[in-house]
């Protein structure tokens, strides 16, 4: 694994039972999955009595290492066997290792959606909002008489909450238009998921 | 349905009966350019000198003309209720004829122009679609995540505008679905009660 050398000393230091004794070390590797997948922030170290024992700077450079450990891990979809052996080798026991794998196990595919939804995106298609209007008269024209559809897009963005709308109207063939070009596009996904 | 002229709008067409066809054929060619390329006052001076009559007079005769057509195609009046509307005015039965086969002749291109000025929303265009397969991030190698690109042109009194989105193959199965849902509703026996009876 390709782990820069600041978080690889933090990560030895993070196996180190001395600076870092059990408890305190299961305390951080929790906090510190919580913190990755948004479910807490930092300040939850300070407000953690099981971590005071520890030297702030220690437990600064051991969380710095674990994040960049299962960060990296998840990003190059290492095997538990990989990370391992790298622990191994920053002198970590295998209570210590064996803890880690369990917890990383349990979080890897949230982390990975995590992940893969971290990158610039255009605007995702969740739904589709749907009208159908008669259009009979405006204040130029009468008998208009024609069909006419009003269709919301709702999509999704990474960076933003929530949904927005891309709405445009429709005449009755340009919306057969647009079902028979999405029907070409779901055929060959079809096709393309039978090879 | 008939169309309703009001005596003045009659008064200001009264100058047409004393003309001969054929220049009353020129009035209605003015009238007609007027509405589909857009006015032209400088016209009517030439016009009334010639007629010797006001300039007023030619104004309102063609200002009259533009009126009975537009309002004619507006309301979409039929072949025979337009004879039947402008029987009223009192024209020769040549103008008459006259009148009528201009009006069924540059009735489309007038609706369409009307249509024009009424409140248009952005309308569909174009799509344009492309399957990807994401293999890799910058955050997150050893992906195979399939995904769909779509590209909409929508227009808006003649300006295109295009936006690219994203979707998944579930989302993509489902928008399709939901709007042939909304095709089909178009041919439900409720819709196609309201369309027989708009008329």
């Amino acid at each position: 694994m390709d782990i820069n050398h600041d978080a690889q000393e933090g990560l030895q230091l993070c196996g180190e039972s001395v600076r870092i004794p059990e408890k305190s070390f299961k305390k951080l590797v929790e906090i510190t999955f919580d913190i990755i997948l948004g479910k807490k922030d930092e300040t939850s170290f300070d407000a953690s009595n099981t971590l005071d024992s520890v030297n702030p700077g220690t437990l600064k450079e051991a969380y710095y290492g674990l994040v960049t450990l299962v960060i990296e891990a998840v990003k190059t979809d290492s095997s538990l066997t990989d990370i391992s052996s790298y622990l191994e080798e920053c002198k970590w026991d295998s209570d210590r290792i064996e803890y880690l794998n369990k917890v990383f196990s349990g979080t890897r595919p949230d982390i990975q959606a995590l992940l893969s939804s971290t990158r610039t995106v255009f605007p995702h298609i969740v739904d589709v909002d749907w009208r159908l209007d008669y259009y009979v008269k405006n204040k130029y024209l009468d008998k208009v008489n024609k069909p006419t559809y009003l269709i919301s897009l709702k999509t999704e963005e990474s960076n933003k909450n929530g949904y927005s709308d891309v709405e445009f109207s429709c005449s009755m063939e340009q919306l057969q238009d647009l079902v028979g070009k999405l029907k070409d596009a779901c055929k060959s996904l079809e096709k393309a998921s039978q090879m | 349905m008939l169309l309703i002229l009001s005596q003045e709008h009659k008064e200001h067409l009264r100058l047409l009966s004393d003309l001969q066809v054929e220049v009353a054929r020129e009035f209605c060619r003015i009238s007609l350019e007027f509405i589909l390329k857009g006015s032209n006052p400088k016209i009517y001076q030439t016009a009334a000198q010639k007629l010797g009559v006001q300039v007023n007079q030619v104004k309102q005769a063609v200002e009259g003309l533009v009126y009975l057509f537009n309002e004619s195609s507006r309301l979409m009046i039929g072949e025979i209720d337009f004879q039947d509307s402008v029987m009223t005015l009192g024209f020769s039965e040549e103008l008459n004829k006259l009148l009528l086969q201009l009006y069924l002749e540059n009735r489309n291109e007038i609706r369409r122009l009307l249509g024009e000025l009424s409140l248009e929303l952005s309308h569909y265009h174009n799509l344009e679609w492309r399957f990807d397969v994401q293999l890799a991030s910058r955050s997150l190698h050893h992906q195979t995540e399939p995904q769909i690109l779509l590209k909409l042109h929508t227009k808006r009194q003649g300006d295109t505008d295009s936006q690219i989105f994203q979707t998944d193959p579930v989302n993509l199965v489902h928008l399709t679905s939901e709007l042939e849902n909304a095709l089909a509703e178009m041919k439900t026996a409720h819709c196609r009660r309201i369309v027989r009876n708009i008329k």
